[in-house]
């Protein structure tokens, strides 16, 4: 950290006015943000707040109503899808299969942006795949079936093919929702390690405030599809921002090994925080 | 992990033979396949006739089949759904509807495909509009588009079919039940253009159809034109279909049952189940073509029939394990 201080961090990724909509229903209306080259940045925000919608913009799943998303400077309107898949991995809230298929195969669509016609199975492309399963502790899954994995390992194998895509930028959509403090901690375990190895840049949308004080470098915000603060997990999650986020008093305090943590205390008296529903 | 490789093609090669050698075999008259080779004597006369009426019978329902099972096959992948199939999405009625309207009008037969696919095309996009929500399909809505489409272009045929004087009306119960009588050489090389050009298209997709049979976003996230490759998908099968359709009329499930078997014996990477749906879609059409002339014979059952009562049971199946 103190070495990549010493630099101007560069601007990875930075969303200028951002509006998007599901049908009729508008999700962002005009988010700036800036997310510097290496850093994790959590997103925080209740639902409906428009995080996963971010991602999904980003991701090019969903087109922009209005304003850009640049990369490295580029509007992503600019950039062909492909590239743009090589260098933007995106990993879905829920990894739901219909179909069978095997979890090698699987990690081998992570290769898909790079190979000719987005068929990825070159003897190169299978190397890369199983070092990505390697990373992630789940070559022992390569010939699995992946619609049959419990949930922490198959989180674990979109992780690995996020890897095998070899992007510089990750999004992950509630990377850690309903796995259990083992999975949980392996998952998380996998992800920092990675991130340090390849100095990818993160952005994690997430319910879990302690999860973006343990491992997020700063944290973004959202309210009604907009930004309402961002900054160092210290700065940004205060007892104020957590009663304008998400409607609960909250106290921010350190546990027994000095570790910040947020301890809810109820939803708040007066309301100018989100209503019910 | 499943079959793969040349064993896999040569069974499925070995089983499609099969099932051509018993397709002509079968029938009112059974015939030896030794004497339909030699030719030789009184015997051999006959079975030659036969077999000349029987041939382009047999290559019609091959065709025919492996429209139906690889536009299914495709659909299924695209729609990330085993439910998906061109009779289920309204498709096929689309295209029995516009051939049959273009009979009407007296348009040469040999162009209905043509108008079939004019009328799987309108179905499909009327399907697609229905299913559309805020500039995109949303794919459970498109399914239930289809049962829509479907009622619909029923009402239409069967409004036609009671108005309609007696050679007339036969001619919709053709469209509406299916059948593989009227076969041609003439029609079975008609048939060929439509099919090729279709199934080009769809297995030059293969690769970004094992994309979307993981999820549309999933496609789009990869780097998939998304919007593209379903415009591609939904006219190319729209294509076999209506091919299908108008040279043997509603032939139902061909589409939902062939993929699921495929898929049950070499896996769901489409590169290999788009083919193999194909061969074993012409394998099954030729058997159930043949049981359809055998069981009653001389006289026939409907092939849409004798395709349903195996379907029927398996969407059922589908159905139940459909989470």
């Amino acid at each position: 950290m103190t070495a990549l201080a010493d630099r101007a961090p560069s601007i990875r990724l930075e969303v200028r006015g951002l509006a998007a909509a599901y049908g009729p229903n508008p999700a962002l209306r005009g988010l700036d943000a800036r997310i510097f080259a290496g850093e994790i940045v959590a997103i925080l925000g209740e639902n409906g707040s428009g995080k996963s919608t971010l991602l999904k913009v980003i991701a090019r799943i969903l087109p922009p109503a209005s304003g850009e998303v640049l990369l490295d400077g580029r509007p992503l309107s600019a950039i062909a899808r492909r590239e743009t898949a090589r260098r933007i991995a995106y990993v879905a809230q829920s990894g739901d299969l219909v179909f069978p298929i095997r979890s090698l195969d699987l990690v081998l669509q992570g290769r898909a942006p790079h190979g000719r016609g987005f068929s990825a199975d070159s003897a190169e492309d299978r190397e890369r795949a199983l070092a990505a399963m390697r990373a992630c502790d789940v070559a022992g899954l390569a010939d699995r079936d992946a619609s049959a994995l419990s949930g922490g390992e198959r989180r674990r194998v979109f992780l690995a093919r996020a890897l095998a895509q070899e992007a510089e930028v990750w999004l992950l959509d509630e990377p850690t929702s309903g796995l259990d403090p083992r999975h949980r901690i392996d998952f998380l375990d996998v992800l920092v390690r990675e991130h340090r190895a390849r100095a990818t840049t993160i952005l994690l949308v997430t319910h879990e405030v302690d999860l973006a004080l343990s491992v997020a470098d700063r944290v973004l915000l959202l309210r009604e599809g907009r930004a309402l603060a961002s900054g160092t997990p210290e700065e940004a999650l205060t007892p104020a921002a957590l009663r304008d986020v998400f409607g609960v008093d909250a106290r921010v305090d350190r546990d027994a090994s000095g570790r910040r943590r947020v301890v809810w205390l109820g939803r708040a008296a007066s309301g100018d925080g989100p209503s019910a529903g | 992990m499943k079959a793969r490789g040349p064993a896999l093609w040569l069974t499925a090669g070995a089983v499609l033979a099969g099932c051509l050698i018993l397709g002509v075999s079968v029938g009112g008259v059974r015939l030896s396949p030794a004497a339909v080779w030699s030719g030789a004597g009184a015997e051999g006369e006959t079975a030659r006739l036969v077999a000349s009426i029987r041939i382009p019978r047999v290559a019609l329902a091959a065709l025919v089949g492996a429209c139906l099972a690889l536009a299914g096959a495709a659909l299924q992948a695209l729609l990330k759904n085993p439910l998906a199939d061109p009779f289920l999405l309204g498709t096929s009625g689309g295209a029995a509807t516009g051939a049959a309207i273009a009979s009407l009008l007296g348009v040469s037969p040999l162009l209905s495909p043509g108008a079939a696919f004019a009328g799987a095309v309108v179905s499909s996009v009327g399907v697609a509009a229905l299913a559309r929500r805020g500039g995109r399909l949303d794919l459970q809505r498109l399914l239930l588009g289809g049962l829509i489409a479907n009622a619909f272009f029923s009402a239409i045929l069967l409004g036609v079919f009671s108005l309609a004087s007696s050679e007339t009306a036969r001619t919709m119960l053709f469209w509406m039940m299916g059948s593989l009588a009227d076969a041609s050489p003439r029609k079975t090389l008609a048939l060929l253009p439509y099919a090729a050009v279709g199934a080009a298209a769809l297995l030059g997709s293969a690769s970004r159809l094992n994309l979307f049979s993981v999820g549309e976003e999933n496609a789009a996230a990869l780097g998939v034109d998304t919007e593209r490759s379903k415009a591609v998908v939904f006219l190319a099968s729209s294509l076999l279909t209506g091919a299908a359709v108008a040279f043997a009329g509603v032939i139902g499930f061909v589409g939902l049952l062939v993929p699921h078997a495929a898929r049950a014996v070499a896996g769901n990477d489409q590169r290999t189940l788009l083919p193999l749906s194909a061969l074993s879609g012409a394998a099954l059409l030729v058997a159930a073509d043949a049981i359809s002339r055998a069981v009653a014979a001389p006289s026939e059952l409907p092939i849409g029939a004798v395709t349903a009562a195996i379907g029927a049971p398996v969407f059922v199946y589908l159905l139940l394990r459909t989470p």
